[in-house]
């Protein structure tokens, strides 16, 4: 019997042995039909894009890294970065606010997030590159005394100035309801347990409720550096030279729009290939992090030998 | 100011209100140093809420709470009780533990750690000494070689019995237990009661809200029965569970045993 098996297992197919016949995939004709035109209108796309000469590659080429557009990149990484940094601390602080037993406080806080979540971030970048209009000078002192300095909100509030203060305070808002949310996954348990120690709301911040609302934090704070990288072009017309903007002014001298559109394109989807890998990683890290089946199943193994001990 | 610090627990006329709902009307209760008092009573009589206004996991409307020989949470003038800012209120509190019916260990530190949450976040300790004691106490409560690991890790059980230690590590002169084994598979009872045993042994003034009539008997000093937010008897622990005066803790000892 277990020789027939050896035998059958090397011969071809009419006594190939049952067990070993692999099992194939139903295919439909639907499928098939996807693949082809799949196929086609990839060729399509592929060969318009390539033999077209209106797209200029050899253009695209020549501004990839042009010292202008490298510099644009660099003021949107940097516009990115500070942004979202400062957005973060200040969510933080409304989601704190949120949060707050003390009404007027939370209600403020509240009133902010709609505020800023509900028009539009253009229209917000604009409104602050204009804010002396409504205030032209910024007294700092000591109120009712004449001890302080008048500063003139137009030369403050420069194109750069207004770009990350309208991003920073735009982000705040979304990012505070992000870290509410996180802050709500933490159970009532928790909070309750760290107080039963005597814990000082700040340690109890620190060391109990963020740790654990950062598995659903993260992902999502991910999420918003990517939106973030790609909503900067917006500032462009307040004419800050980041990425587009740097791409516009060369082709407002040249007419050659379409390569260095491509070109800024270019340049805002490696960024995002690039920052969606770490995103991805700490998203897959996080996860693990917080679903128990692993865990439970590594934990039946442990107990075990303890519990049949006692 | 004469009291010093002991372990006693001293309620006049307490009353707390969840909006209109009056859940504790006039609580009188007095538990003296080194007692195991054990709280039962039908579900939704406020045996819960009591225990957490022990420390200050609920406020209380009206009336006299003295723990460890102060007024809890509440610094009493001539006209008022003001409450206590939050620091001075979290000192109280490290002098009460409290283990919960579902643990609340923090997922986000190993067991060792949440032992030394106490020592080491609160009272600021040496890290190295609150190591060493984390130790022991794991050690006490059966569970020396589990430390590095993750309450996920751990079956309730354990959880529960590092939950303990964690409430140890601040040296407390009372523990508040509320339904300590009620979260747990039946054969892991057992374990948590043991340590809580050893542990009534020692000394410990322990209030055990519990359904655990057994335990009650056996370790319980004084028993307390609470209905609809009343204490309605209390005494010794085999004479309320043997021979209870009352007819609601007659009727109330007649379906639980
Ligand atoms: N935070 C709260 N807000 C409103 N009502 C509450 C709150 N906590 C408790 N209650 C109510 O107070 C009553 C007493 O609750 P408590 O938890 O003290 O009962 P218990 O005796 O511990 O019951 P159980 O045995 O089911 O745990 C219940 O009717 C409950 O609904
Ligand atoms: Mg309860």
């Amino acid at each position: 019997m277990i020789t027939a098996i050896y035998k059958g297992s090397k011969e071809s197919a009419g006594s190939m042995n049952a067990a070993l016949k692999p099992r194939l995939r139903l295919r439909t004709p639907s499928e098939y039909a996807g693949w082809v035109l799949s196929i086609f209108v990839a060729i399509g796309i592929l060969s318009s894009v390539l033999t077209n000469p209106n797209f200029r590659w050899e253009i695209v080429g020549k501004y990839f890294f042009a010292e202008s557009i490298l510099r644009g990149l660099m003021l949107t990484i940097f516009l990115t970065v500070a942004s979202m940094a400062l957005g973060t601390l200040l969510g933080l602080a409304l989601a704190v606010m949120r949060s707050s037993h003390v009404k007027p406080v939370s209600i403020a806080a509240s009133l902010y997030i709609t505020l800023f979540r509900g028009t539009p971030v253009l229209v917000q970048l604009i409104f602050w590159f204009n804010i002396a209009a409504l205030y032209p000078n910024l007294m700092i002192g000591i109120p009712f005394t004449d001890i302080g300095m008048a500063i003139d909100v137009n030369t403050l509030m420069g194109p750069i100035t207004a770009a990350l203060v309208g991003l920073t305070l735009n982000e705040a808002a979304y990012m505070a309801e992000i870290i509410r949310g996180g802050f709500s996954a933490v159970g009532k348990g928790q909070i309750e347990a760290a107080d039963s120690l005597g814990m000082s709301a700040g340690t109890r911040m620190r060391k109990v409720i963020i740790p654990q609302a950062m598995p659903s934090i993260i992902p999502a704070t991910g999420n918003q550096v990517i939106g973030m990288f790609k909503g900067t072009s917006l500032v462009s017309v307040l004419g800050v030279a980041e990425l587009l903007q740097s791409a516009q002014l060369i082709y407002a001298r040249t007419f050659e729009t379409i390569p260095l559109l491509i070109v800024a394109s270019l340049w805002y989807l490696v960024m995002t290939l690039l920052l969606s890998y770490p995103q991805s990683k700490l998203e897959q890290k996080y996860n693990r992090a917080s679903s128990n089946l692993p865990r439970k199943a590594k934990a039946v193994q442990l107990t075990d030998p303890e519990g049949a001990a006692r | 100011m004469t009291t010093t610090p002991d372990g006693t627990i001293h309620v006049r006329n307490l009353r707390k209100s969840f909006g209109p709902k009056t859940v504790l009307k006039d609580i009188n209760l007095d538990i003296a140093s080194g007692e195991v008092a054990c709280i039962i009573g039908p579900s939704g009589s406020g045996k819960s809420t009591l225990l957490r206004c022990l420390n200050g996991l609920e406020t209380v409307d009206s009336g006299v709470l003295k723990v460890n020989g102060e007024d809890f949470g509440y610094q009493e003038t001539e006209h008022a009780y003001h409450a206590l800012s939050r620091k001075r209120l979290a000192e109280q509190r490290t002098r009460v533990g409290m283990v919960f019916q579902q643990f609340n260990l923090f997922p986000n530190m190993t067991a060792a750690e949440n032992v030394m949450a106490g020592p080491v976040l609160v009272k600021r300790g040496d890290r190295k000494a609150a190591a060493k004691r984390a130790q022991e106490l794991l050690t006490d409560v059966g569970l020396g070689q589990f430390g590095h690991h993750y309450p996920a890790q751990l079956s309730g059980g354990q959880q529960q019995r590092v939950a303990i230690a964690r409430a140890l590590a601040m040296n407390p002169e009372i523990i508040l237990f509320d339904e300590p084994t009620s979260a747990l598979d039946p054969e892991k009872v057992g374990e948590v009661l043991a340590v809580m045993k050893s542990l009534a042994s020692k000394g410990m003034t322990m209030v055990v809200v519990t359904h655990e009539m057994g335990f009650a008997r056996e370790v319980g000093d004084t028993v307390v029965f609470m209905d609809e937010g009343y204490i309605v008897e209390r005494g010794d622990a085999r004479e309320v569970l043997g021979n209870p005066q009352e007819p609601r803790t007659q009727s109330f000892l007649e379906k639980v045993l």
